[in-house]
């Protein structure tokens, strides 16, 4: 995945000198998650900075070089951090091309680690995306794959408008076969990740990678459920067609997320579903979701806070009468 | 499937009036069956057992497929079912309704036992009292699932404190008002024409999914209604609810039979009938004075006349009149048929189509029995309880859309007749009477005729007569 982040940079650097890079450390230090290992080197200090830490500083540099013509990405070294630059995110980045009626694009991504990143304590380990994907003016992106984070980064990048990039530290080791020749994979538009008859499994990113294919691996394998597995890849705009046709096909749908459930970001899926799936559903759309409770540092109890294969399954049998 | 009507090829079984088992007389009434043009009642041709069933409510056969299969004589009606093709097994499995009442008490002693079971354990998990075990199981149980609920994202999870569906009993018909049911399952039932009350519910809490519905298609059909409780008869049926088409998305109708009859005809009379249109303005304000007078003197009666009474009346005379008008155009004889009786179509309107039942020598009738004789047929027509004879052989027709509040409109002829009258309604207009401006209660009509049986000069003199009539009542004694 590291790598897979690094090359959509690149190549995108490579093929257009507007763009830069800009954070925490991404330049002396090739990182702090290595991802722009070797950065520097190839394209010198220019366009790679190393920012000071103060998140609504570079954050608002950004905002301002987007709207002059450049294409910053910037880098966060954890989405938990953008706390305190929430402001240059939400009131300036998402509304400058509104507000100055379409005379500035704000040609920028935001990208960094999002979510619980395994005893990284309460304060670090906020899971952003219902945050960011709620507010009109930002695209918000959330891949689960290697191929799926360079497809889509490639196409951040080429947005004329704020894209949030949700990576996750707990996923820059993951291997996969990502091709060297140039791909996009098109923002907003979700992939339905396996193909089946009994049910819809609505998930994204990380929790998606961490435990929603081995939940659905076990219900497959072990409870004859035919699970199709539909991965968001972009969490606004939302894709709700591909949702609505697999669920007029299944009648049934859980939502899988690592979010606090109340007002978290299957909540807003499930809004955005619920009224139009209606006359299909043959049970109530069910949402799997964090406890709502302060991330606890401890491994255990963070582990049992958070959606397990377990309580997929558990959730999928009721939805599916079983 | 019996051939009902002339033009009848299929039918559809509306309703049995008896069951699997149930010994039939010769003559007696088994089914109601839907034909192109009406309900019809379905006699028993022999007496015997009936011992299948082959086609349930709502289903639709050719004329002249099996839909019943009677067991005579010394046939056992077990034999002759399992031969029919369907399953010999007794009713017992399939009638969950007739059960209902003999299984109620030791199912309720059961699930009370079960929950108070599922309260301690719940208990145990979530350190809260546990909840008086004896009284009513089901409102408890509920309670408990909430809680349950509630307890979930505050403790350690989805499967620690969440208890399995099948913790709850299914709720029992009777036990409950309200039918709890998938909206998958309330649109499958209602594709498939099923009685979501007549469906036992498998899922939580007793709701019915889409499962059950396959499950109680699949099913012989539910018992006589006579099994059902009283209770349940006296509450009055739900309305049905609207069908809404989802927004993006389409509905294809099948046209009925009557549809089908309609359009054909409709557009065969349009396309075949030079029509003509005349049309005059009548004021009914001593009609209305008539009317009410008659109403104050037959209230005793109970009898209310309608204004439309009285124009069928004046219709009646003037088409005796204007012979005519009164007339079938026979074209395969190339000749003009006039009747010295009228028969009166009246069309009705239905939820999906119209009929027109005949009300036969309407000349020989006054407002009272005109009154009692089309109430009668409209009653049957809307129940679609019509017999052939009561559909057919009409001499000319009146459409009357007065009450939906219509100005004027011209109706299509349903030949061989050669004219219809189009009755809009009656309102207040101003009108000059003696050269001032005064309001009047007009009602405008429109006769369409077809031009080859009556000229214009026929149709003028046919409206004139009635307007007299209907603007002087006292003329139709004449």
């Amino acid at each position: 995945m590291r790598e897979a982040l690094r090359a959509a940079m690149t190549e995108e650097m490579e093929r257009d000198e507007n763009v830069f890079l800009m954070g925490e450390e991404v330049a002396e230090y090739n990182g702090a998650y290595k991802v722009s290992e070797g950065m520097l080197k190839k394209f010198g200090p220019k366009r790679v900075w190393d920012t000071p830490i103060s998140e609504a500083g570079f954050a608002g540099l950004g905002v301002g070089a987007a709207t002059m013509g450049l294409r910053p990405i910037i880098e966060f070294m954890s989405w938990s951090f953008t706390w305190v630059c929430i402001d240059q995110i939400i009131n300036n980045a998402a509304n400058v091309r509104y507000m100055s009626g379409g005379q500035y694009k704000v040609p920028i991504v935001f990208r960094g680690g999002n979510g619980i990143a395994h005893q990284l304590g309460a304060t670090h380990s906020h899971r952003m995306e219902s945050v960011y994907a709620r507010i009109p003016g930002l695209i918000t992106v959330a891949p689960s794959t290697p191929y799926d984070a360079k497809g889509l980064l490639k196409s951040a990048i080429r947005c004329d408008d704020p894209v949030i990039f949700l990576e996750s530290e707990k996923m820059l080791n993951d291997t996969a076969e990502v091709p060297e020749e140039e791909y996009l994979l098109p923002l907003g538009v979700a992939n339905v990740e396996r193909k089946g008859e009994d049910i819809t499994i609505v998930s994204y990113g990380r929790p998606l990678q961490r435990v929603v294919r081995e939940a659905v691996r076990h219900l497959v394998e072990d409870h004859g459920i035919d699970v199709e597995l539909i991965d968001l890849r972009t969490l606004r705009p939302l894709d709700t067609n591909t949702i609505l046709e697999s669920i007029k096909k299944t009648n049934r749908c859980v939502i899988v997320d690592e979010d606090w459930g109340y007002c978290g970001m299957g909540a807003g899926i499930l809004y955005k579903i619920q009224k139009a799936a209606f006359d299909y559903l043959d049970a109530p759309i069910d949402y799997v979701h964090s406890d709502e409770i302060p991330v606890p540092f401890n491994h255990y109890l963070e582990e049992a806070m958070m959606p397990s294969v377990d309580r997929i399954v558990s959730a999928v049998k009721e939805a599916c009468y079983r | 499937m019996p051939q009902l009507s002339d033009t009848m090829t299929e039918g559809t079984v509306v309703k049995w009036y008896k069951k699997e088992g149930d010994k039939v007389k010769e003559g007696e009434k088994i089914a109601d069956v839907e034909t192109d043009k009406a309900v019809m009642e379905m006699e028993a041709f022999e007496g015997g057992t009936l011992a299948h069933i082959a086609v349930p409510e709502g289903g639709k056969v050719a004329v002249g497929a099996t839909i019943a299969v009677l067991a005579t004589g010394k046939e056992a009606a077990g034999d002759v079912k399992a031969k029919a093709g369907g399953a010999a097994a007794p009713a017992k499995a399939s009638a969950p309704a007739a059960d209902n009442a003999k299984a109620a008490a030791p199912a309720q002693q059961s699930s009370t036992a079960k929950v108070a079971a599922d309260q301690t354990a719940f208990a145990t998990v979530a350190q809260l009292p546990a909840v008086e075990p004896t009284s009513k199981p089901v409102v408890a149980t509920i309670e408990h699932a909430v809680r349950s609920e509630v307890h979930e994202h505050a403790s350690v999870g989805h499967g620690a404190t969440r208890q399995p569906a099948t913790a709850f009993p299914p709720l029992q018909h009777g036990d409950r008002h309200r039918i709890f049911a998938s909206p998958l399952a309330k649109r499958v039932a209602a594709d498939k024409g099923i009685d979501i009350k007549s469906i036992r519910g498998t899922g939580p809490y007793g709701r019915i999914v889409q499962k059950d519905v396959f499950d109680a298609a699949a099913a012989p059909p539910a018992p006589a209604p006579a099994a059902e409780k009283p209770a349940a008869e006296a509450k009055p049926a739900a309305a049905p609810l609207p069908t809404r088409i989802l927004s993006g998305e389409k509905q294809a109708i099948p046209l009925t039979k009557m549809r089908q009859v309609i359009a054909g005809r409709l557009q065969a009379s349009k396309q075949n009938l030079p029509h003509f249109y005349t049309t005059v303005d009548i004021e009914i304000e001593a009609l209305n004075e008539l009317r009410e007078r008659i109403n104050t003197q037959l209230e005793k009666e109970k009898v209310r006349l309608s204004i439309g009474d009285l124009i069928a009346k004046g219709v009646a005379v003037a088409l005796q009149k204007h012979p005519a008008v009164n007339a079938h155009y026979d074209d395969k004889n190339n000749q003009i048929i006039r009747f010295g009786d009228v028969n009166l179509g009246m069309a009705v309107a239905l939820p999906d189509g119209l009929i027109v039942p005949v009300l036969r020598g309407i000349n020989q009738m006054g407002f009272k029995e005109i009154r009692q004789r089309s109430a009668d047929l409209i009653d049957r027509a809307r129940a679609q309880k019509l017999k052939q004879d009561e559909m057919t052989g009409a001499t000319f027709t009146v459409s009357n859309l007065g009450t939906f509040g219509v100005k004027e409109f011209s109706a299509i002829i349903n030949p061989p007749e050669v004219g219809i009258l189009a009755i809009s309604a009656g309102e207040k207009r101003a009108v000059v009477r003696d050269g001032q401006i005064v309001a009047r209660s007009i009602m405008s009509v429109t006769l369409s005729a077809d031009h080859r049986a009556i000229d214009g000069a026929v149709a003028a003199d046919f409206l004139r007569t009635l307007k007299g009539l209907l603007e002087e009542p006292g003329m139709m004694l004449v």
